[in-house]
């Protein structure tokens, strides 16, 4: 066996090697799925907690009652991301339970 | 000092500011006049064209005339633009409009005012009195309410921003096992405003930096409002430094009246029988009155 090949590995260690990965590769991914399933919840509870922020904040532009102007306009140009999601809830107000059942991966 | 004049509306607020002006320019104290109502007197009561920029107008004495729908103009151009270069959707939420109709909304007249009050408190700081002549009850009420009443939003925002940024850094703590470290600009600019509240919430609570002066006339509208004016103040914590008891007949006085304003100094204006207009009369008034202001505002 030369220098080289010694380096590279031989067949059988470039196959442990290949399946190694592959198994690290799965894990990895089986763990971001867990994680991501773990806050799926807290997640939607943070865009509900960011909606009603957007909403109280924002409020007076869809004539909700309001905190005085002044804090409304300075914060307006840094919120863009709560007008957008205010937006989107707006598509699924009328079906409160259907997103609640798709929160929870019922059906 | 911050000197501010209040009351109903055609009491001599102005007057009572004016004469105050002169008369501690007069004792050597460096003096500004700034006019916060809309309605603008000073400039009759100096006849001069008053403006955004302080003019002199005696030796210790300057004056300026607060506008305060420039002020709004300037605040929302300013909003406007942080808007168009932060948002990339502007027109999506077809916000334009709204500007043209917002600068009538409520509550905008009186953030013009504590804008403009805090840009002559900054720029005139090394002057030894400021003196505000307030517009009538209303907008002056609500102008001394705003510090106060914006701190209750402010806290309630901040408890619900430090909410979801908690949630958010628990999200992203699980997902990517490490805490978000970007600082969130909403939570930023909502301590930045708790910050300019409290400022000005201590600045109007402090007898030290802050006298208002409740001027009232000897009737009973005028004083029934001036009540009203105590009242209101002290639910926010403003305390009221002196009334001014102006155009007081030669038999009466004000603690005859009412017996509520008995243990606030005050000072008395007779009622005078040629209009206060242009500081040679102004001058003469204070003549005449010299021993009444020297044991209200003392001499230095």
């Amino acid at each position: 066996m030369t220098h080289k090949s010694l380096a590279q590995g031989g067949p059988m260690i470039r196959f442990f090697n290949r399946v190694k990965e592959a198994v690290v590769e799965f894990l990895k991914a089986g763990d971001q799925v867990a994680r991501s399933n773990a806050v799926g919840t807290i997640e939607q509870e943070l865009e509900e907690l960011e909606n009603i922020f957007g909403v109280l904040v924002l409020g007076s532009y869809v004539g909700m009652p309001a905190p005085p102007m002044q804090l409304s306009l300075d914060l307006m140009p840094l919120m863009e991301n709560e007008l957008i999601l205010m937006m989107e809830k707006v598509d699924t107000a009328h079906e409160p339970i259907s997103q609640l059942f798709s929160v929870f991966d019922i059906g | 000092m911050n000197v501010f004049f209040m009351g109903k509306g055609g009491v001599g607020k102005s007057t009572s500011a004016a004469l105050t002006s002169v008369f501690l320019a007069q004792q050597e104290y460096r003096v500004l006049i700034a006019s916060l109502d809309p309605a603008h007197n000073q400039s009759d009561i100096f006849e001069r064209g008053l403006t955004a920029t302080p003019q002199a107008i005696a030796p210790n004495l300057a004056a300026v005339e607060v506008d305060q729908e420039a002020w709004i103009r300037v605040y929302l151009k300013d909003v406007r633009r942080q808007i168009q270069r932060t948002y990339s959707y502007l027109t999506a939420f077809n916000l334009e409009k709204y500007f043209s109709v917002i600068r009538h909304s409520p509550g905008l007249e009186e953030y013009a005012l504590i804008l403009a009050f805090e840009k002559i408190q900054k720029d005139h700081s090394h002057w030894d009195y400021l003196i505000f002549d307030m517009p009538p009850t209303a907008l002056a009420l609500k102008f001394f309410a705003l510090p106060s009443l914006s701190l209750v939003w402010v806290e309630h925002l901040l408890a619900l921003r430090r909410e979801i940024i908690e949630k958010r850094e628990l999200i992203t703590r699980i997902k990517l096992g490490t805490k978000e470290l970007e600082r969130d600009k909403v939570l930023n600019k909502i301590v930045e405003q708790q910050k300019q509240y409290q400022r000005l919430k201590e600045i109007f609570e402090n007898s030290e930096v802050t006298q208002i002066h409740l001027v009232l006339n000897p009737d009973r509208l005028s004083h029934a409002e001036s009540m009203r004016i105590y009242q209101s103040l002290k639910e926010i914590h403003v305390p009221l430094h002196r009334t001014v008891y102006n155009k007081r007949p030669a038999t009466e006085s004000c603690v005859d009246i009412d017996p509520v304003f008995a243990h606030i100094p005050s000072l008395h204006f007779p009622y005078s029988e040629t209009p206060l207009i242009g500081m040679k009369r102004l001058e003469r008034f204070l003549k005449e009155n010299e021993d009444e202001m020297n044991r209200e505002l003392g001499v230095r």
